[in-house]
C-alpha cells in the first residue's frame, strides 16, 4: 500500500516536477476538452470516423507546408493542414456523390491515400529533420514543457505550446456555446434547421472546419489516431449516464481532467508513452459507464431495451 | 370586397430525379388555404419526396414550388414539418421538451436566450398533445404513440400557417390516432393549411377533405367526394403509367443539354 | 464549387511528389554508387537476377493479391472501416505474442494477431448490439482504444532490458528491408488459403453477403461464413503488416477493389480484377521504393494503387469521367444536327410540301439563328450527306441576285420524319394517356423525340390505336411515309 502511494506521488515531489507535470497535465486536459466538445456533435451525426480520416488527411499539408516554408512555424502549417483536412473531406464528399463508390469505401480510400502520400513526402524531404512520422502517430505530449516560454509585461507566462492549444480550446468552448443551437438543431433534424432558415450547409462546412482545427492543434500532442479516442471517448462514456446533449458537453470537462491526470499516472508508473496512456484512462472510465450508467448501461439497462425493442416492433406491426 | 392572398401553395410543372431516376413528373398544384389535404398514392409514387420538394429539401430537374406567392426557402419560416419515423435518430440525447422547444426557435431569434414565455408555449403544446408529464424523458424512452405526439407538439410550437406532415399515422396506436386527426381538423378550423401523406385507402375519406391521388403525376386534385372514385383511384393504383417512367428515366439517363427553341 | 480545385492540388501534390522523386532518386544514386546510373539499378530490379530483389518482389506482388482478393469482399459488403478497424486492433497482439516468445517468432506473433483483432470485432458486435451507441462510434472506440494499447504495449517492450524489441516499430509503417524467405511462408499460405475458400464458398459466400436472411432461409450457416471471413481477413491483414504498415493495411484492401468496381459489376470479374491490379500496385511501389532508398514501401504501394484509381476513374472507356463527358458533348451536337433536320420538315410542312426544295433564310428564320449559323449548321447537313444546296436565280425581278435553295436527300428526309413522327406521338400520349394540357407538352417531347428507342415509339403507337394528328392537328408521318420518302398523298391533300 505504501508502495502505491509512494508511485502515485513520486512524480511530484519536487517542486520543478510539479509545475513541469502541471504543464502536461494542463496540456492534456485542454487537448481532450477541446476534442470532446467537437466529438459530441461528431458522434451524434454519425461521422465518427470522419473525424478519423480528416486526421489522417492533415499530414500532407502539414509537410508540404514544412517544404514550403522550410520551418515548423504555427502559421503555415496550420494553413496547409486545414486545408488538406478540408480537401480530404471535400474529397470524400465528392467521390460518394458523384461515383459509385459507397461512403465507406469512399472515406477508406481518401484518407489512407493521403495520409500515404504525406508518408512518401515526409520521407523524401524531412526525413532526418524535425519531423518524425513516428511523432504523428504517438504524439509528443511530454515534451509540452520544452516549447518555447514566453514573456509577457516581462513576467514569466507560461510557454508558447500552452498558449496556442489555449486559444484553440477557448475558440472551441465559444463557438459551441454560441452556436449551440444550430448544431443542436442540424445535427437532430436538418429539415426542422432548414425550416427555421438555418444555412444547413455552412454549419456543416464550420463544424468540420472547427474539427479541422482541434486535429491540427492535438495532433502534436497525442497523433492523429489518438485524436480520434480523445473525441469518440467522452461522447459516449458520457452519454451512458445522462440523456441531454448539454450535460453530456458538461461532462467533457471533468473527463478530460480524469484523462490527463490519470494518463499522467499510468505513464510514470509503466513508462508507457503519455498520449496513448491518456486514450487508456479513457478506455479505463468508459467500461463502468457502459456497464453501469444508468442511461442505457448494459447491466442496468437491458431489460428495459428490451421492452422498448420489442414496444416499438408491436407497434410497427 | 376580398383582398387575393398568395395561395399557401403553388406547384408548377414539378420534376423532381432521385440518382437520374424521375420520381415526380410534372406535378401542377394550387392549394387553398384552410384546407386538409391528404396526399395518397401507391408505394413508390413520390408522396415523401413532394414534400421534400415543397421543403427544397429534394432539388427539381424543372418547374417551380411556391409557398405563400414565395419562393419555399425564403417561406419556409412559415411551414411546419413533421419527418417520418424512420428519418428520425431515436438515440439523439434530448428530450421531449427539448424536441419541442426546438420548434420555437425560429420565433426566438438566432442567439437569444430562450424565455419563460417560450418554455410555457413549449410546455401548452406538450399539454395539448397530453405529453406534460414525459417532458423530461429521452425522446428513446417514448413508445412510437407518443414519439409522433411530441413532433405534432413541436409543429404546434412553430405556430406555423402551413404544415407538411409525412405519414403521422404510421405505427401509432388508435388513441393516438384519434388524438391526431382532432389536432388536424383543430389546425384547419383555425384557417390552417395541412398536408398530410398517407397510405390508408380506408381512412383517407374521412379524414381530409381534399385529396391528391399520386403516381409519378398528379393523377387528381380534389375534394374528397370528388376524386375518391373507383376510376381515379384504379387510374393512380394502376399500373398505366409504365411507359411514362420508363421513358422519363432513359431522357433522364441521357445527360443531355437542353435543345434550342426552334 | 470546390472539388475541382482541389482534384486540382491533389493532381499538383502528385505531380509534386512524381517530380521530387525523381531527382531525389538521381542525387542519391550518384552520390552513392556513382558507377551504377539508375537504369542499370531499375535492370536489376526488373530481371529478378537477385535472390533478395525476388523475395522482396514477390512478397509485395503476394501482399498485392491477397488484400486485392480479400478487398472485394470488403467493399462489397461495405466493410471498408472495418477492415482499418480490425488492422489497427492487431496491434497489441503482436506485442503480446512478442512478450510470450521472446522473439520475432512469426507464428506467435500471428496468433496473437489474429485473437486481438477477433477480440476487437467482437466488442464492436457486442456494443453494437448491446448498447445503444452506432457503429462508427464503436469502431472509432475499438480503432482507437486497441492502438493505444498496441502503442504503451510497444513502448514498454522496447524499454525492457532484454531488448531486441525494436523491430516491433517497422510494423507501424512496415518495411522491404527486412522480408526473407521466411516471411513468405504465411504470405503464401494464406493466399492458397483465400483461394480455395473462394473457389469452394464462392456461390455461399455471394449469397450471404447479398442478402443474409434469404440465405438463412435456405440453411446457409450465415454466422459460419462470416466468421470464415472475419478468420481470411485477419489473416490477410496480419501477413501483410510487415511490408504496409498497420495504418495503411486498409488501403490495400479498399483501393484495388474499389478500382476493380468501377471496371465491372460481376462479383467473380470483381475478385480477378482486383487481385491483379493489387499485385500491379505491389510490384510498381515495390520498384519505386527499391529506387528511392529513403521511400518507405507500403505509403508508395499505397499511392501506386491510388494513381491506378484515379486513371481508372478518370478514364476508363464505359464509365470513365473523362469518356462520358466527351459522349455527353457529342450527343449534345448529335441533338444540334436533328433539330436542324426537324426545322428542315417544318418549313417544308409549312409550304404544304409544294416544292421539294425550300429557301436557306426560311429556315434561319425558323430557327431563329443568323444566317452565318443556319450556314454552318447546313454546312454540316451536307457533310453528311443529308441535304444538297443550289444556287437558283431567282424568277421574279427583285433586288436579290440569287437565293439558296435547300433540299433534303432521302436518308435526311428519313431522320427528319422519323424526329417530328417521335414528337408528335409522344405529345400525343401525353395528353392523351396521362392526361396533359395541349400546352404543356411541347417542351417536353422536345426533350424525348431524341432518345426515344423504336421499340417504345411502336408502343405508344399501339396503345394509341395508330393516330393520324397529334393534339395541335398536324399529321404524324406514318412509318410508310419515312420509308416511301415523301408524304403520302391524302394527307398532303387534307393540308
Amino acid at each position: 500500500m505504501l508502495d502505491f502511494a509512494e508511485a502515485l506521488l513520486d512524480p511530484w515531489s519536487t517542486r520543478e516536477q510539479v509545475i513541469w507535470n502541471l504543464q502536461i497535465v494542463f496540456m492534456g486536459m485542454m487537448v481532450s476538452l477541446s476534442c470532446g466538445l467537437v466529438g459530441c456533435f461528431v458522434v451524434v451525426r454519425r461521422m465518427a470516423l470522419l473525424g478519423d480520416a480528416v486526421s489522417h488527411g492533415i499530414l500532407p499539408g502539414i509537410v508540404t507546408a514544412y517544404l514550403i516554408t522550410d520551418s515548423l512555424s504555427i502559421g503555415p502549417v496550420w494553413i496547409g493542414a486545414c486545408l488538406a483536412g478540408l480537401g480530404c473531406g471535400a474529397s470524400i464528399e465528392w467521390l460518394r456523390t458523384k461515383t459509385p463508390l459507397r461512403e465507406d469505401a469512399a472515406m477508406g480510400l481518401t484518407f489512407t491515400s493521403f495520409f500515404a502520400l504525406g508518408i512518401v513526402l515526409l520521407s523524401l524531404e524531412a526525413g532526418a529533420t524535425h519531423l518524425d512520422p513516428a511523432c504523428f502517430l504517438y504524439g509528443e505530449i511530454g515534451l509540452t514543457p520544452l516549447s518555447p516560454k514566453l514573456e509577457l509585461w516581462g513576467l514569466p507566462s507560461g510557454n508558447q505550446a500552452l498558449w496556442n492549444m489555449g486559444v484553440v480550446c477557448l475558440t472551441t468552448m465559444i463557438s459551441v456555446i454560441v452556436f449551440y443551437r444550430f448544431l443542436l438543431v442540424t445535427s437532430f433534424d436538418c429539415s426542422l434547421a432548414r425550416s427555421l432558415g438555418m444555412p444547413v450547409i455552412w454549419i456543416q462546412y464550420g463544424l468540420m472546419l472547427l474539427l479541422a482545427l482541434v486535429v491540427v492543434a492535438s495532433f502534436e500532442s497525442v497523433g492523429v489516431i489518438l485524436v480520434l479516442a480523445m473525441m469518440i471517448l467522452p461522447p459516449v462514456s458520457s452519454a451512458f449516464l445522462f440523456h441531454r446533449l448539454p450535460s453530456i458537453l458538461m461532462c467533457c470537462l471533468p473527463l478530460s481532467i480524469f484523462y490527463s491526470v490519470a494518463g499522467l499516472q499510468l505513464a510514470y508508473s509503466m513508462n508507457f508513452p503519455i498520449s496513448a496512456s491518456m486514450a487508456l484512462a479513457g478506455i479505463v472510465i468508459f467500461l463502468p459507464c457502459c456497464l453501469l450508467g444508468p442511461n442505457g448501461g448494459v447491466l442496468t439497462n437491458s431489460k428495459k431495451l428490451k421492452t422498448r425493442k420489442s414496444s416499438r416492433d408491436l407497434s410497427a406491426n | 370586397m376580398r383582398v387575393a392572398l398568395p395561395k399557401p401553395l403553388e406547384i408548377h410543372d414539378l420534376t423532381v430525379a432521385y440518382q437520374q431516376k424521375p420520381v415526380l413528373y410534372g406535378i401542377d398544384l394550387e392549394v387553398e388555404p384552410g384546407s386538409l389535404v391528404g396526399i395518397i398514392g401507391p408505394n413508390g409514387a413520390g408522396k415523401s419526396t413532394l414534400i421534400k420538394a415543397i421543403m427544397g429539401i429534394m432539388k427539381s430537374v424543372d418547374g417551380y414550388v411556391k409557398v405563400f406567392g414565395d419562393s419555399s426557402r425564403k417561406a419556409l419560416t412559415r411551414v411546419g414539418y413533421v419527418p417520418q419515423r424512420e428519418s428520425v435518430d431515436w438515440d439523439f440525447p434530448v428530450t421531449a421538451m427539448d424536441v419541442v422547444l426546438m420548434g420555437r426557435f425560429g420565433h426566438i431569434g438566432w442567439f437569444k436566450r430562450i424565455s419563460k414565455r417560450d418554455r410555457s408555449f413549449a410546455s401548452e403544446c406538450l399539454e395539448q398533445m397530453n405529453m406534460l408529464p414525459y417532458a423530461n424523458r429521452q425522446i428513446g424512452n417514448l413508445s412510437g404513440g407518443q414519439q409522433q405526439r411530441v413532433f405534432l407538439a413541436r409543429a404546434l410550437a412553430q405556430q406555423s400557417d402551413l404544415y407538411l406532415m409525412d405519414e403521422p399515422f404510421e405505427g401509432v396506436d388508435a388513441i393516438t390516432e384519434k388524438a391526431i386527426v382532432d389536432l388536424l381538423k383543430n389546425l384547419r378550423n383555425q384557417g390552417k393549411t395541412l398536408m398530410v401523406v398517407h397510405h390508408d385507402l380506408s381512412t383517407a375519406k374521412d379524414y381530409f377533405d381534399h385529396l391528391a391521388l399520386l403516381n409519378l403525376r398528379l393523377v387528381a386534385y380534389g375534394k374528397t367526394e370528388d376524386v375518391f372514385t373507383h376510376d381515379l383511384l384504379q387510374k393512380t393504383y394502376g399500373g398505366k403509367l409504365t411507359v411514362l417512367s420508363e421513358v422519363g428515366s432513359r431522357k433522364l439517363n441521357e445527360k443531355q443539354p437542353t435543345p434550342e427553341a426552334l | 464549387m470546390f472539388l475541382p480545385i482541389w482534384k486540382k492540388l491533389k493532381y499538383m501534390l502528385l505531380i509534386l511528389v512524381l517530380s521530387k522523386e525523381a531527382s531525389v532518386l538521381k542525387a542519391a544514386q550518384i552520390s552513392s554508387e556513382s558507377d551504377k546510373d539508375w537504369i542499370n539499378q531499375a535492370i536489376r530490379f526488373w530481371t529478378f537476377t537477385d535472390p533478395s530483389i525476388q523475395i522482396i518482389a514477390l512478397g509485395a506482388i503476394l501482399i498485392g493479391i491477397n488484400c486485392g482478393l480479400m478487398g472485394g469482399y470488403v467493399v462489397s459488403r461495405r466493410l471498408s472501416m472495418f477492415g482499418d478497424t480490425l488492422s489497427h486492433a492487431v496491434l497489441p497482439g503482436i506485442a503480446v505474442g512478442f512478450m510470450f516468445s521472446q522473439s520475432k517468432n512469426e507464428a506467435v506473433l500471428m496468433i496473437g494477431a489474429t485473437l486481438s483483432g477477433f477480440l476487437g470485432v467482437g466488442i464492436i458486435s457486442l456494443l453494437k448490439r448491446h448498447t445503444k451507441m452506432k457503429e462508427d462510434s464503436a469502431m472509432g472506440l475499438v480503432l482507437s482504444g486497441f492502438y493505444a494499447l498496441g502503442i504503451c504495449l510497444i513502448t514498454y517492450l522496447q524499454q525492457s532490458p532484454n531488448g531486441g524489441a525494436s523491430g516491433l516499430e517497422s510494423y507501424l509503417f512496415g518495411s522491404l528491408v527486412g522480408l526473407s524467405d521466411r516471411d513468405l511462408v504465411p504470405l503464401c499460405f494464406c493466399l492458397s488459403l483465400i483461394i480455395i475458400c473462394f473457389i469452394l464458398l464462392n456461390k455461399e459466400l455471394l449469397l450471404s453477403g447479398f442478402d443474409p436472411s434469404f440465405a438463412r432461409s435456405v440453411g446457409l450457416p450465415v454466422d459460419i461464413l462470416q466468421f470464415c471471413i472475419w478468420i481470411l481477413m485477419a489473416f490477410c491483414i496480419v501477413s501483410s503488416l510487415q511490408v504496409i504498415g498497420v495504418v495503411l493495411v486498409s488501403a490495400l484492401l479498399i483501393i484495388p477493389a474499389a478500382t476493380a468496381g468501377l471496371l465491372t459489376y460481376r462479383m467473380s470479374q470483381i475478385l480477378v480484377f482486383s487481385g491483379i491490379l493489387g499485385a500491379l500496385s505491389g510490384i510498381v511501389g515495390c520498384f519505386l521504393s527499391f529506387m528511392g532508398e529513403r521511400l518507405p514501401a507500403g505509403p508508395v504501394i499505397v499511392l501506386c494503387s491510388t494513381l491506378l484509381f484515379l486513371a481508372v476513374l478518370f478514364f476508363s472507356p464505359a464509365r470513365g469521367i473523362l469518356p462520358s463527358w466527351f459522349r455527353t458533348r457529342r450527343r449534345g451536337q448529335r441533338i444540334r444536327f436533328e433539330n436542324t433536320l426537324k426545322a428542315c420538315y417544318q418549313v417544308l410542312e409549312s409550304r404544304s410540301f409544294s416544292s421539294q426544295s425550300f429557301p436557306q433564310t426560311a429556315l434561319a428564320q425558323r430557327r431563329g439563328k443568323s444566317d452565318a449559323e443556319i450556314e454552318k449548321e447546313i454546312g454540316v447537313l451536307i457533310r453528311e450527306g443529308y441535304a444538297t444546296r443550289q444556287e437558283f436565280p431567282t424568277e421574279q425581278k427583285s433586288e436579290l441576285p440569287s437565293e439558296t435553295m435547300v433540299s433534303l436527300t432521302p436518308s435526311g428526309w428519313e431522320i427528319a420524319s422519323r424526329m417530328i413522327r417521335n414528337h408528335r406521338l409522344w405529345e400525343l400520349y401525353l395528353t392523351k394517356e396521362a392526361s396533359y394540357a395541349p400546352d404543356h407538352v411541347h417542351d417536353d417531347a422536345e426533350k424525348i423525340e431524341h432518345v426515344i428507342g423504336e421499340k417504345t415509339v411502336r408502343q405508344i403507337e399501339r396503345i394509341l390505336d395508330n393516330p393520324q394528328r397529334d393534339p395541335h392537328g398536324k399529321p404524324i408521318p406514318s412509318q410508310d411515309d419515312i420509308d416511301r420518302g415523301w408524304l403520302s398523298p391524302p394527307l398532303v391533300a387534307d393540308k
